[in-house]
């Protein structure tokens, strides 16, 4: 008798233990549920820098890089050329018309301007105007005799060096090649005589410089579909990274939300192959751990219930026999008798103890039901009181009538006579049992059943533990009258009504439990 | 990471096409000078020296005709005779009176001037060639005190193309006032690269 608690204890401390860690992750599921609705936000913000993003701007920059290079290159090569070509064409066949035209020194001013407008009609690649300058002589095939185009650094040099020279100048827009040609006679084999006669050719660049403009918007046209082409691989690689990713991300999500045998294709060899590959391991892993665990808290659970129901049959003989033992005690002597009431005391709590156990394990096994029924709240508890007889003035109540609910009247009993019990056990009297309907600003209006005490409170350290299983408030006090179970029994009968119960203290002392069950007779059977 | 390398990206592009369109340039040399044909004959023709208004000096060509035509003043020169008109190729002497006597029409019309004075009426002049050929020496009927470098450079290239087809002879001038300088012509690019 006095070894066969340990053993039970232990083992439904145990029981009590693998059932919290099921009501964890009973708790932790709807906390997962709630986390993919965060995640659209996080997943919309994370998008803007994603590593699509990324993987696509860098192809990008890369091609435009390249692109943009090669163009740069090839465009500026192609203009050079091309307006080297023109340039040198100009300058040598400027100098072989002034060679060909023949000069009489001094130069007389009458007839020149005919004589240049004959240089500048062969001018190559396209006419020219062109400038001759001699002592103070100043003519042109043009309109005026001066040009305001050639520079006075061409002047100096044409002047200082007797060569040929030219010189870019871009004028209100339009590019001009300023040619300066200097004469000079051949006096013999091989002396040459500056002959003081300069000669200039200005030519407009406007063919070159559509040329030019056509080479850049040739080398703008080549480098943008070069980009858009780009685009093409940047997407296929970004694809290629994100779709391993996004399966891995909802392979996590479905584990999460405790699809266990969640596994994902592996496709290749790279690192993302192998990412995919520890996915699966872990997850097979996890979910054998699991599968374990759920199998040994199964059993454990089978087995308290098992060990109720064998307890049963025999606790109900012994009850016959300790009602009988009871009834002839007074006939035995005192010794005998006292032995007898306190093994017929025992016996009866082992019967509520292994009621309650068998309780318990109907709630481990989710197997509980509610029966519900429209009831008069006040009523109900009024009619509880009465059948545990506290109606002696211990217990106050403050139950104002019309409140009705849709309630398991079985199991609204066991509630409150659990807490009435348990205030009048372990805290004082008088013992206040209140009702009220409260209603909500979110959800549906709630029936709210105060229960409280006059004794000195519950200890703060022992506060969240008062609903767990065979937990004792006070350490010492090993044995009491109740089976250790019971608020134990109430949470897990309020909860199947749909509402929460709460323990707190008093101001000024003196334990309240709380019991909230929503009004909602249609969905409180449920 | 990204930005710095757009920047990069930026940037090089700036530097590659250093500007779009046609840009001007400095001036840039393109071969040698156009050589042209100014039918010298060196039997008939002398080559005078004249100034431009910004100092240069230009040579102009004459045919010995036209010095009778237009002597200074419109007058013919004397001291021509001596030589012979008809002697090839023209003398010295005569190419140098000739230059005394100054710019005609065409020059002046073509804005040439000298720095020379005109020559005396009965001038003499007398040039010679030391042998070797390299230098010549002229006594002048002019003062060369007070001449300017500008005519002395004009009778030191007319006397220099005169003697010679490349012009490099050194010319030694003596003064009516007994004066004396010398000097090369040097108009010729070649040359100067060569002294």
């Amino acid at each position: 008798m006095t070894s066969g608690p340990g053993p039970a204890r232990r083992l439904l401390r145990g029981l009590s233990g693998a059932g919290g860690r099921r009501r964890g992750t009973d708790d932790g599921t709807p906390d997962d549920g709630g986390a993919p609705g965060d995640a659209p936000a996080g997943r919309a913000r994370a998008r803007a820098f994603g590593l699509r993003t990324r993987l696509v701007f860098a192809f990008l920059l890369v091609a435009a890089v390249s692109a943009g290079t090669t163009s740069a290159l090839t465009y500026r090569e192609a203009r050079n050329a091309l307006l080297k070509t023109a340039q040198d064409t100009a300058v040598s066949s400027f100098r072989d018309q002034v060679q060909q035209t023949g000069w009489t020194l001094p130069v007389r001013g009458e007839g020149l301007e005919e004589v240049l407008r004959d240089i500048a009609r062969k001018g190559k690649p396209r006419p020219w105007v062109v400038f001759a300058e001699y002592g103070s002589v100043r003519a042109s095939s043009g309109e005026n005799p001066v040009s305001t185009v050639i520079t006075p650094e061409l002047r100096r040099a044409a002047r200082a060096h007797p060569s040929g020279s030219f010189e870019r100048v871009v004028k209100d827009g339009v590019p001009y090649l300023t040619i300066a040609m200097p004469t000079v006679l051949r006096t013999g084999p091989e002396g040459v005589l500056p002959s003081g006669l300069v000669l200039y050719a200005v030519m407009r660049m406007t063919d070159e410089q559509v040329n030019v403009d056509a080479l850049l918007v040739a080398a703008r046209d080549g480098a943008l579909p070069g980009l858009v082409i780009a685009l093409i691989p940047g997407l296929i690689a970004a694809r290629s990274v994100l779709r391993p990713v996004r399966e891995l991300r909802q392979a996590a999500q479905s584990m999460g939300s405790g699809r266990l045998d969640t596994r994902i294709t592996v496709r290749g060899s790279d690192e993302l192959a192998d990412l995919a590959r520890t996915f699966n391991d872990s997850a097979g892993k996890l979910e054998r751990s699991v599968r374990e665990l759920r199998e040994a808290e199964a059993r454990a659970r089978r087995f308290a219930s098992d060990v109720s129901h064998e307890l049963r049959t025999p606790l109900t003989g012994m009850l016959a026999v300790t009602e009988v033992l009871d009834e002839d005690a007074g006939r035995l002597d005192p010794d005998t008798a006292r032995a007898v009431r306190l093994v017929s005391t025992e016996t009866g709590k082992l019967a509520v103890l292994v009621e309650d156990l068998m309780e318990i394990s109907r709630f481990d096994a989710r197997a509980a039901e509610l029966n519900t029924d429209e009831v008069d709240v006040a009523e109900t508890i009024r009619k509880t009181l009465q059948n545990r007889h506290w109606t002696d003035g211990r217990v106050r109540t403050e139950l104002p009538s019309g409140i009705r609910a849709r309630l398991d009247p079985r199991r609204f009993d066991i509630v409150i006579a659990n807490l009435v019990g348990n205030a009048l056990r372990h805290g004082g009297a008088p013992v206040t049992v209140s009702l009220r309907g409260e209603a909500r600003s979110s959800g549906p209006p709630v029936l709210i059943a105060q229960v409280t005490d006059s004794g000195p409170g519950i200890r703060p350290d022992v506060l969240p533990h008062i609903f767990d299983r065979f937990y004792k408030a006070d350490a010492a006090r090993t044995r009491s009258a109740g089976s250790g179970l019971g608020l134990a029994i109430t949470q897990e009968n309020v909860r199947l009504h749909g509402g929460t119960v709460r323990a707190g203290n008093l101001p000024g002392g003196g334990a309240v439990f709380t019991v909230e069950i929503p009004l909602r007779p249609e969905e409180a059977g449920g | 990471m990204c930005r710095r390398a757009g920047a990069v990206a930026v940037a090089s592009g700036v530097l590659l096409l250093g500007g779009c369109g046609i840009q001007e340039t400095d001036v840039i040399e393109a071969g040698g000078p156009a050589s042209v044909q100014a039918f010298v004959d060196r039997d008939y023709d002398m080559l005078l020296f004249f100034h431009s208004r910004d100092g240069g000096i230009s040579p102009v060509v004459r045919s010995t005709g036209s010095t009778f035509e237009y002597g200074p003043e419109g007058g013919p020169v004397d001291g021509q005779d001596p030589t012979g008109a008809d002697a090839v190729p023209v003398p010295t002497e005569k190419v140098v009176l000739a230059l005394l006597s100054g710019p005609d029409e065409q020059d002046r019309a073509a804005g040439l001037s000298t720095s020379l004075p005109p020559a005396p009426r009965a001038a003499t002049l007398r040039v010679e060639v030391p042998p070797g050929g390299e230098e010549v020496m002229a006594d002048l009927p002019i003062a060369l005190d007070g001449l300017g470098r500008t005519a002395l450079r004009q009778l030191i290239c007319t006397i220099a193309y005169s003697h010679g087809a490349d012009g490099r002879a050194t010319v030694r001038l003596t003064g009516r006032d007994g004066v004396s300088a010398s000097g090369t012509c040097g108009l010729d690019p070649a040359s100067g690269q060569r002294s």
